[in-house]
């Protein structure tokens, strides 16, 4: 496995994988964001051709990173499927069911449009906007978490966060990046299929570039 | 005996005063006999009527008692023009000649622009003309029952054949002639009559061969030989720049043109760049402004409707110039255009030549063009051009090859309408030139990618596009097929936003990546007029009038053109003579004061000479090579160098070029001289080098784009479905990547590696760019400081990173420098 990177914030560590996912020590949980499952059907069954090993791939990461960290839980802030059910949905189902002893908690995303009673069946337990434990919030928009209370840290995602780095002779490459600002953070997105949105941090937060397979502190 | 035909066309043309041309009779007597073939004709000498005429005598003879009577005849006549907006105007001649005639044809225009309703009526009751575009050829055959079209059809035109050969739209065409002649063999219908009417070019036997390879006949070349002398001259600045830099001077010789726009009738004024004719409208406006009114702009971006009224303001000659960029090259003449001028380097010989033509049209008259140097080593470039049209050295247009994403899309657009069987298809693609080498692999990946998808996951897939149905392929689902239907096309342009104003006008297009790049409250200037970005609202730009005295001018991307290899020849040659004293020509004898410069701090090239120059300066240190070999071919080598360079020594480099040459800038001195020179530019390992070197990758990425939305894999939304269309939607970049990761063998993702190495890199331009430096003496020299050959390439790279008059500032400082040095 790959060599995830420790962050500490109020006395917890966080161990950040350059696989995009987050280990939480204290709270044995995997925190990830933007799975956008689904994606691929969702384009295929429109008639584009994306290759779907994306998708399976993404899958067996997050299998090999749950059977690694042994967490307990698996939050997910925000945007677990890409759309509407497709069959890409019922693999997911059955690799859930052989993920029967970790809890799944979704704080729901733009994305997440499937019926209630889906999520149920799946084994997922679903918060609209956001949810809490250990003194940590988890919630999906970034742009949301300046509303929570005084002094608990917010874990979020949405905005598929990347750092542009300059090289010598006007090289310039965007990596994808943990984001930790003063009261939250912004994981990366899990999903291989997913585009980046540049970020310009301010100069106390730190900064951590995922470049191939190693987690690097920029800042 | 003569046939009827051709005695009615005749007398038709004495009675208003008109001769045919030998090569229109030529044309006349091969489609009365049903032949096909290739009519080679400048602009502006009846090359349309040529083929109409041809095909009304063939329909004469067939009917000499009763021409005149109306009938049914069915579609007779199909004209593929590239240009939607020349069908009316052909449309409209032919209809002239028609009616004159008294022959009760109809003629039809099908196009983008064409209502649903008369398609409809189309399709009820075809018109024996019908004037189309490669895109709406292929709707065409999308549409059930389509073959019958082609029953009565007798010959087929495909007009500006130079322009579509060597572009994805002339693979349309051949792979809609290969439909339409396999649709008449199957109907047992009349025999076909194909001809392609073609300005010169270099490759003119095989421009002819393509277009025919689907009828499967030789076919004529018939020649219009009719030698127009065309008159060159230089605007020569006063005082020239030792330190030449590009598009500088251009307008500071604008004062220049005045005196040439007032005593000519109508003056065309060709820029290379969208955003340079912006300038350009301006400066002149400023200098003259007795001109109001009298000159207008005229490019790709501006407003349809204000580039019609451009268009038919000069037909009406009311106008003294235009200022235009290659979106003028095309078309129908303008009869008063009695003057050209060419700002800065046209590229290509071929490309100065139809411009040189767009004036003084009539039989017996001279082209004028003058060439306005935009730096003064440009000049150098006048001189060639001259030389390179005396030799008739005019460019070839090379066929494209195997492009998989066209056939993609044309098998959806099959399957739409009738359906196809694989076997009846293969063997008609193999028909046509682009498609002849395909091997049965290839064949059936292209058939996957459109069943399955490329791998799936069987089970848990539901990829739907083209199913098949005992052995018919066809496309089922209705959103499906909607889909395609509005995709169908290979012109692929950059992300456009439409420009209006808060109250409402409709002013023209602009590029994503410029506008994102400005904040509100920001002007930028837009044909021709100053304007104040607003905000941005449903991909819809918002502007209100600009008060501010400066703005910014749009780098439109594209529209580089590289230097062609016919001219890049004449120029090695013609730098040689430069040198030597002994010409003549008055672009030559001016430079002798830049020449002297370079000789002296450095060296002037021989033509069988290549010249490395190392220079270092503040930046830190340089190396110049001059190929003169086009800036596709400069952008490889120079990366090509790089990554060689950098197998000897870890070392970065910047990279920058112009058509003359490239620079390779770095922090630590170049290990480059005459020990290692020709090792670094052997063509061992060429392909396997070029793929490593730094940005194969990005320019993969670049190209993917294109053959993505041909191939159908980026879904650019339509009007009314945005909402939705965005879940469908993803960057070029990143399926790019998905794809590299986890699709590599790809058959779309192979050909836009594919189209790097033939396009992007020219390889084998490349390839025969490095034999000939192989066999080339190499001098390299350790100029003191910048030499006049660099300065133009310096410049270039700075301009990246700066705007215009940070720029202007900062080379204005540099040239008095090194003028101080000397």
């Amino acid at each position: 496995m790959f060599l995830p990177v420790p962050h500490h914030i109020h006395n917890n560590t966080f161990w950040l994988s350059p696989e995009r996912c987050i280990y939480w020590e204290q709270g044995q949980a995997i925190i990830v964001s933007d799975l956008h499952l689904g994606k691929t059907g969702h384009f295929r069954k429109a008639g584009i051709a994306v290759p779907q090993s994306v998708f399976q791939h993404d899958l067996q990461r997050l299998f090999h990173l749950i059977q690694h960290h042994r967490p307990q839980q698996l939050i997910i802030v925000g945007d677990l499927f890409h759309s509407k059910e497709n069959k890409e949905m019922e693999l997911f189902i059955r690799w859930r069911e052989s993920l029967a002893q970790v809890n799944f908690t979704l704080v729901k995303g733009n994305h997440d449009i499937l019926p209630a009673q889906w999520y149920t069946q799946a084994g997922i337990v679903t918060h609209a906007e956001e949810y809490s434990t250990g003194g940590f919030c988890f919630t999906h928009d970034p742009a949301g978490c300046s509303a929570t209370s005084e002094g608990v840290y917010t874990f979020s995602g949405h905005i598929h966060p990347g750092i542009r780095l300059n090289g010598l002779g006007k090289q310039s490459l965007q990596f994808p990046c943990y984001y930790f600002g003063e009261t939250y953070a912004i994981l990366p997105a899990f999903s291989r299929f997913t585009g980046l949105a540049g970020i310009q941090p301010t100069r106390q937060d730190s900064v951590f570039a995922i470049v191939n397979q190693s987690v690097i502190p920029i800042q | 005996m003569i046939p009827p035909g051709h005695t009615v066309i005749t007398e038709w043309l004495t009675r208003k005063g008109f001769t045919a041309f030998a090569f229109q009779e030529e044309t006349w007597q091969h489609i009365a006999q049903g032949e096909s073939g290739l009519v080679n004709a400048p602009t502006g000498f009846g090359k349309t009527f040529s083929v109409f005429l041809g095909a009304v005598i063939q329909y004469i003879n067939q009917h000499p008692a009763d021409y005149q009577k109306p009938r049914k005849n069915g579609l007779q006549l199909l004209w593929i023009s590239p240009l939607r907006a020349l069908a009316k105007d052909i449309g409209r001649a032919m209809e002239e000649a028609l009616h004159e005639l008294q022959i009760p044809w109809q003629v039809g225009v099908r196009n983008g622009d064409t209502e649903m309703s008369e398609r409809q009526k189309q399709k009820r009751n075809m018109p024996e003309v019908l004037i189309i575009t490669p895109e709406s050829m292929h709707l065409l055959l999308a549409q059930k029952g389509y073959p019958d079209v082609f029953k009565s059809l007798r010959v087929i035109a495909v007009d500006e054949w130079h322009e579509l050969l060597g572009s994805k739209r002339g693979v349309q065409v051949e792979l809609a002639l290969s439909r339409v002649v396999h649709c008449k063999k199957a109907l047992n219908s009349t025999p076909l009559s194909l001809w392609g009417i073609s300005a010169t070019i270099g490759n003119l036997e095989q421009a002819k061969e393509v277009l025919m390879r689907p009828l499967g006949v030789a076919g004529i070349i018939v020649r219009a030989r009719l030698d127009k002398p065309i008159h060159i001259e230089s605007i020569l600045p006063d005082e020239i720049e030792k330190y030449p830099w590009a598009g500088h001077l251009g307008i500071k010789l604008a004062e220049k043109v005045i005196p040439i726009i007032e005593q000519s009738k109508t003056t065309l004024i060709f820029i290379n760049t969208r955003g340079m004719s912006e300038r350009w409208y301006q400066t002149l406006l400023t200098i003259a402004p007795q001109l109001a009114g009298a000159i207008a702009l005229h490019h790709g971006s501006i407003e349809h409707q204000l580039r019609i009224w451009v268009e038919d303001a000069l037909h009406a000659e009311t106008l003294k110039a235009v200022v235009c960029t290659a979106s003028l090259d095309l078309g129908v003449d303008f009869r008063p255009v009695d003057t050209v001028i060419q700002v800065g380097s046209p590229k290509g010989v071929a490309r100065f030549l139809q411009r040189a033509g767009r004036s003084g049209h009539r039989p017996g008259e001279v082209s004028h063009i003058y060439f306005l140097p935009t730096h003064s080593l440009e000049l150098v470039e006048a001189a060639a051009l001259k030389r390179a049209i005396k030799e008739e050295m005019v460019e070839s247009r090379e066929p494209m090859i195997l492009c998989f994403d066209v056939l993609v899309q044309y098998l959806c657009t099959l399957a739409i309408g009738e359906g196809f069987t694989a076997a009846q298809a293969y063997a008609e693609i193999k028909n046509t030139y682009c498609y002849a080498e395909i091997n049965d692999s290839e064949w059936e990946q292209v058939l996957a990618h459109i069943v399955h998808g490329g791998n799936a996951l069987q089970q848990y897939d539901d990829y739907k596009k083209v199913e098949i149905e005992n052995g018919l392929y066809r496309i089922k689902n209705r959103r499906v097929a909607m889909r395609h239907r509005m995709h169908i096309g290979t012109i692929v342009s950059d992300a456009m936003l439409k420009v209006k104003f808060m109250s409402g006008g409709y002013i023209g297009v602009i590029e994503e990546y410029f506008i994102s790049r400005l904040e509100p409250g920001d002007s930028f200037t837009l044909a021709g007029r100053n304007l104040q970005l607003v905000g941005i609202k449903d991909m819809t730009v918002i502007v209100k009038k600009s008060t501010a005295s400066k703005s910014i001018v749009p780098a439109w991307n594209g529209g580089r053109l590289p230097l062609s290899a016919n001219l890049g020849l004449v120029l090695r040659e013609t730098f040689n003579l430069a040198h030597s004293r002994k010409a003549k020509e008055p672009e030559l004898t001016v430079l002798h004061p830049l020449f002297r410069l370079q000789e002296k701090l450095s060296h002037v090239p021989k033509s069988n000479e290549l010249l490395i120059e190392h220079i270092e300066t503040k930046d830190g240190y340089h190396l110049f090579v001059y190929p003169f070999e086009g800036r596709l071919v400069h952008e490889a080598m120079a990366a090509l160098l790089a990554y060689r360079i950098s197998r000897i020594l870890p070392i970065t480099f910047s990279i920058a070029m112009n058509d003359y040459g490239f620079e390779l800038l770095s922090d630590q001195p170049i290990p480059l001289d005459d020990s290692n020179a020709p090792e670094l530019f052997t063509t061992d390992n060429l392909i396997h080098d070029i793929q490593r070197s730094a940005n194969a990758g990005e320019m993969a990425k670049r190209k993917f784009r294109d053959v993505a939305v041909i191939g159908g894999l980026i879904f650019q939304g339509y009007p009314g479905e945005q909402k939705k269309a965005r879940h469908l939607q993803s960057s070029a970049s990143l399926l790019y990547k998905v794809f590299s990761e986890y699709d590599p063998y790809n058959i779309l993702l192979r050909q836009a590696h594919q189209e790097v190495l033939d396009q992007q890199m020219e390889e084998a331009r490349l390839r025969a760019a490095l034999h000939r430096i192989q066999q080339s003496n190499i001098v390299i020299t350790v100029p003191v400081r910048l030499t006049p050959f660099c300065f133009p390439i310096k410049v270039d790279s700075l301009r990246e990173d700066m705007s215009s008059e940070q720029l202007e500032d900062r080379v204005r400082r540099m040239q008095q420098q090194l003028e101080k040095e000397k």
